[in-house]
Parts: structure tokens; C-alpha cells; sequence
């Protein structure tokens, strides 16, 4: 065998098996889009239908505009007004996404500056995210009840901000890390304080990385479910919440629009998702892993 | 203002500190322990006219083999599906390791699945696998006979699609975190044991997997952990369901606090699992710093 078809050979074998995995990823992603822009007769026909018959935009628009086009399913789902929940989850995931990184900005500073972290206590910061959170779910929403902060904003954005702190922690230090701390001596001898320094010299420098560190966390905020199904009843309910509601209580899952409503949910985390990829592992490491 | 200067300034941490722990932590383990000793259900009136029961909740909990089976399956979906993530990241990531046409694609592609929504991967998967959905289609074009296997009514199938679901989810992970390390390789030793006429698999074994074992192991702990809490896909996928085959230790949790309104039952659970998963997070931190501080000296000479 030559080298060159030795070369061919090897090409044709990684781009076999990355097509089949391709396939797995593409396919319920490819199966979701279609049932979404499909008939309600169609979302339980065998054989099932591949590609919508005719193409229709009602399930978009029952989903999020609340407008009751197929009246046949109008009783088995509580239709509420998405837009509230959209609104709500915005608020929610923007809030405690903006706070969280504020404070882990400020946090990792220390930590990378003055050491006010050691390794070990930075290690144990993880702990806050590892525990599961079903486990602290049930204390949390006795606890919440007994101060009345069940179906409230702050509740919410408090569990938020506390559990996404490691994450933007860790991965706001591993930018911080990276500013040469001459940069730093230079501005203090000019006579500029600590948070100046911070905010003047340090913080321009990572912008992109702090701003790739908002958008990992609101990944995270925004698709939270179980914190969120726990402490809301309808004030507060979020997009993840009201995305678990399309379940007739006789005819099963009303597919069409709950696949209309989980690719709206879903599109802005992949637009961002693509837009950060290149921060992505550290994000999902916690800043542990460069690329 | 040098970094070792440190211990001047520990104290400023405090008030981030206390004030979660004070507020936060320290509330919610109180409740733990007031409610695991007491008996009250969401039926009851006012929770702290609760009866004492001493340590009853925990004998019913540690005696409950619901709850023992709960936790093993949670151990094996978490195994299981961390070793497959592993497997198929890995390979992935090794036939991306150097560039072609399409990396750029395949890469973003890839990472795709993570990014979606837990609750409506759950329900997407949900339907693919009912009965009269495309996955039984397919098998049977496969086949070339009529397949209407019900997925989600069999113990075992139930079982192995929890497991795919968290493994479609979560392979994205594994795969960037071995592509970063894989890449991020430094290349001498390579080129010196090629030099040598070692062999590609040789290199492979004694050097590539070696250097790669600090990524390898956070990826595995990180990937274990998660999946030892995973609670809206396999919540949304069967709902711990057929009987209780694939109820996972959340899912449990969940069923005993949401649909028997046990609270104090739940309570004791979830001190028990915290107290366990605790200690396994304790120890994998452990390792953690270790790898850390691995991982590095492994890349200290190649940047």
C-alpha cells in the first residue's frame, strides 16, 4: 500500500465515523424542527411523517403568541401567556447571570491578585455546584416559604447567582491570569486604586473574556428547570417551566407545540453557544482547561 | 502587591462568605435536620407543630429499598453513560485532533447537543422513542419487518435510553475537554519517540494517554458527578417509569417530596444523599488538584 491511498484510507474512515455520529447528533435536532412546523393530525400518524405535510406555522404560533388556531386541543393544556414567561425568564437569567459574574469577577481578582483564595478553597467553591440540586431543593422551598420568598424574583436569582458562582469564579480568573501583573504595577504607580486598576486597566483587556463568561452563565440560568419548577407557582414560572406544560392529560404530549416552544427556548443558547465556542471549555471546566 | 502577599487581604473574602453561608447554607441544613426529625407532610398544618420522631425518617429511609434501588441505578446511569460519553468524546476528538476540511463544521455541529435545553432534549427524545415514532420505523426498514418495540415499557430499554439521552447530551463535553488536551499536546516528545521508530500505537499508549491523563480524569469526575444529579431528562423522558425501572436517585427524591408530599421522608433522603455525595465530592476534589496541578506542568512548556 502506498502512502497515498494509506492517506485516502484514513480520510475515509474519520469522515465515516464523524458522519455517523453527525447523524445521532443531527437527527432528534432534524426530527424537533419538522414536528414543530407540523399539522396536529400529523403528530401521531404511524408511519410517522417525515417531512411535514403541508408545512405550517400554527404550532409557533399557539406557542408564543397564544393564539388558539386548533380548538380540538384547547382543553387538555392550560395555554398561559408565553411572552410573561419569556419576559420572566430574561429577567431571571439576565439578573442573576449579571450579578453572578460581577461577584465572581471581583472574587477571582482577589483570588489571582492578592490570594485571597487559596487552591484549595477555590476547589472547595466547586462544591457548591456539585452537590445535586435536587438534594437541597426541598429544604430550599421550606425555607423560602417560611420567608415568603416562594414565586419571587430575588428567591430565584438568589439560588441562581450562588450556584452559578463557581463557574464565573473560575473562569473570570483564568482571563484574569492571563493580564501580565505589570500592567497592573504601571497604573499603581500613577496612583490609581485597586478598583480603578480593576475597572480601567484589567477589565478592558478581558472584555471578551468576561463577556464569553456572561454569556456561558446565561446559558446555564436560562435553561435551568428543576430550582425553577420548584419555587415558582405562576408568577415567576420561566420558559423551561411553561415548556414542561404542553402534556394533554389524555392525548399525551401536544408535540407540535411543545416543539415550537423548546426551539424557541432553545435557538438563542446555540446562536451563543456557536458565538463563545472558543471558551466553551473553559466554561464546562470551570476554567481549569484552556484552549 | 505581589501574589504571595495573600494572607493581608484573606479577610476580605469573609463577607462573601458568611453571607451565603449564614443566610443560605446554614437555613437549608437546619430545615434538613428539623424536618428529617420531624413527621410532617404538605397536609398538615403548620410546620413547626410538627411531631419529633426522632430518628424514624432515617430507619424508613435506610429500610426503604426503593430508595436502595434508586441510589444503584443512579450509580450505573452515572457509570455507564460517563464511560460511553468518555468513548465516544474520545474518539471523536482524537480523529479531529489535527486539521482537515470541515473541522470547523464537525467541531460546531458537535457541540450542538449541550447547548440545548435538558427539559426539551427530554421531550424530544420522548418523541423519538414512543412507540409510533421514528426510531421503530427505522428498525423496522432495518429489519424488513413491522418493529413497535414500546421503549419506555420495558425495563431494560427504558433503561438503556436514559443512559443514550445523557450520553447524546453530554458527549459534547467530554469531546471539547479532549480536543483542548489533545491539542494543547506538547509535540516534541511525539516527534522524538517517531524519531526513535516507535510505533503509532506505541506512541499512543505510552505517551499520548499518559500526558492526556489529567484532562481525562476531570473530564471523568466533572461527567460523573453531573450525572449523578441529572433530573429533568430522565423526568421528562419516563418519568422514573415502567414500575420504578429507571428511577434514578433524583427522580426518587423528587416522586417522594412532589407526588407522595412525604416531606419529611424526603428530608431524611436527602440529608442521607447529600451526607454521601458529599464525600465523593470531597474525595474527587482531591483528585482534581492533584490533575490541576498535573495538567499545569503539562502545559507550562508548550504555551
Amino acid at each position: 500500500m502506498t502512502r497515498r491511498t494509506r492517506r485516502k484510507l484514513a480520510d475515509v474512515a474519520r469522515y465515516t465515523i464523524l458522519g455517523l455520529w453527525l447523524v445521532v447528533v443531527l437527527f432528534p435536532l432534524f426530527w424537533s424542527v419538522m414536528t414543530s412546523l407540523k399539522p396536529p393530525y400529523e403528530w401521531f400518524t404511524w408511519p410517522p411523517t417525515w417531512i411535514p405535510n403541508p408545512f405550517t406555522l400554527n404550532n409557533y404560533r399557539v406557542a408564543w403568541f397564544g393564539e388558539l388556531l386548533d380548538t380540538q386541543y384547547v382543553q387538555s393544556a392550560s395555554i398561559q401567556t408565553p411572552f410573561h414567561a419569556l419576559v420572566n425568564s430574561l429577567f431571571i437569567a439576565g439578573v442573576s447571570t449579571a450579578l453572578s459574574v460581577a461577584l465572581g469577577l471581583l472574587l477571582a481578582y482577589g483570588a489571582s491578585r492578592y490570594g485571597i483564595l487559596s487552591e484549595r478553597a477555590l476547589f472547595r467553591f466547586l462544591m457548591l455546584r456539585m452537590i445535586p440540586p435536587i438534594v437541597v431543593a426541598v429544604p430550599i422551598l421550606l425555607y423560602y416559604a417560611t420567608l415568603g420568598l416562594l414565586d419571587s424574583y430575588v428567591g430565584l436569582i438568589v439560588i441562581y447567582v450562588v450556584s452559578t458562582l463557581p463557574y464565573s469564579l473560575w473562569m473570570t480568573k483564568s482571563f484574569i491570569d492571563e493580564v501580565p501583573i505589570e500592567v497592573e504595577q504601571a497604573a499603581e504607580l500613577f496612583g490609581a486604586s485597586r478598583l480603578r486598576t480593576l475597572w480601567e486597566v484589567v477589565l478592558p483587556l478581558i472584555r471578551s473574556g468576561v463577556v464569553a463568561t456572561f454569556l456561558f452563565i446565561l446559558i446555564l440560568t436560562w435553561s435551568e428547570y428543576l430550582m425553577a419548577v420548584t419555587l415558582s407557582a405562576t408568577k415567576i414560572s420561566t420558559l423551561p417551566v411553561q415548556l414542561s406544560k404542553y402534556e394533554g392529560a389524555t392525548e399525551g404530549r401536544l408535540y407540535g407545540w411543545q416543539q415550537a416552544m423548546s426551539i424557541g427556548v432553545t435557538l438563542p443558547l446555540i446562536a451563543i453557544g456557536y458565538a463563545i465556542h472558543r471558551h466553551l471549555v473553559r466554561g464546562f471546566s470551570f476554567g481549569m482547561l484552556k484552549r | 502587591m505581589a501574589r504571595g502577599q495573600g494572607r493581608r487581604y484573606k479577610w476580605t473574602i469573609l463577607p462573601v462568605v458568611a453571607v451565603p453561608v449564614l443566610f443560605l447554607a446554614a437555613p437549608i441544613i437546619f430545615f434538613q435536620i428539623y424536618f428529617s426529625l420531624h413527621q410532617w407532610t404538605a397536609y398538615l398544618g403548620d410546620w413547626w407543630e410538627a411531631e419529633f420522631v426522632g430518628l424514624e425518617n432515617f430507619a424508613d429511609v435506610l429500610g426503604d429499598e426503593r430508595f436502595h434501588w434508586s441510589l444503584v441505578r443512579s450509580l450505573i446511569f452515572a457509570g455507564a453513560s460517563t464511560v460511553l460519553c468518555l468513548l465516544i468524546g474520545f474518539t471523536l476528538a482524537y480523529l479531529m485532533r489535527e486539521p482537515f476540511r470541515g473541522r470547523g463544521l464537525f467541531y460546531l455541529l458537535f457541540i450542538t447537543p449541550m447547548l440545548i435545553v435538558p427539559i426539551a432534549i427530554g421531550y424530544n427524545f420522548e418523541m423519538l422513542l414512543v412507540e409510533k415514532g421514528p426510531l421503530n420505523q427505522m428498525l423496522g426498514w432495518i429489519t424488513g419487518q413491522e418493529i413497535r418495540v414500546s421503549w419506555f415499557a420495558q425495563p431494560i430499554p427504558a433503561f438503556l435510553s436514559i443512559i443514550f439521552i445523557e450520553v447524546w447530551n453530554w458527549t459534547p463535553f467530554v469531546f471539547i475537554l479532549m480536543l483542548a488536551g489533545l491539542s494543547g499536546m506538547p509535540r516534541e516528545p511525539i516527534e522524538a519517540a517517531r524519531v526513535l521508530g516507535a510505533s503509532p500505537l506505541q506512541i499512543f499508549f505510552q505517551i499520548q494517554l499518559p500526558l492526556l491523563r489529567p484532562v481525562i480524569v476531570l473530564a471523568l469526575i466533572l461527567r460523573f458527578l453531573e450525572a449523578l444529579g441529572e433530573y429533568p431528562k430522565v423526568w421528562a423522558l419516563t418519568r422514573g417509569g415502567p414500575g420504578s425501572y429507571t428511577e434514578t436517585m433524583p427522580v426518587y427524591l423528587y416522586i417522594t417530596s412532589w407526588q407522595h408530599f412525604n416531606i419529611s421522608k424526603a428530608a431524611a433522603m436527602s440529608y442521607l444523599v447529600l451526607i454521601i455525595v458529599a464525600a465523593i465530592v470531597y474525595l474527587c476534589i482531591r483528585i482534581l488538584l492533584r490533575e490541576k496541578r498535573a495538567l499545569e506542568a503539562l502545559y507550562r512548556p508548550s504555551s
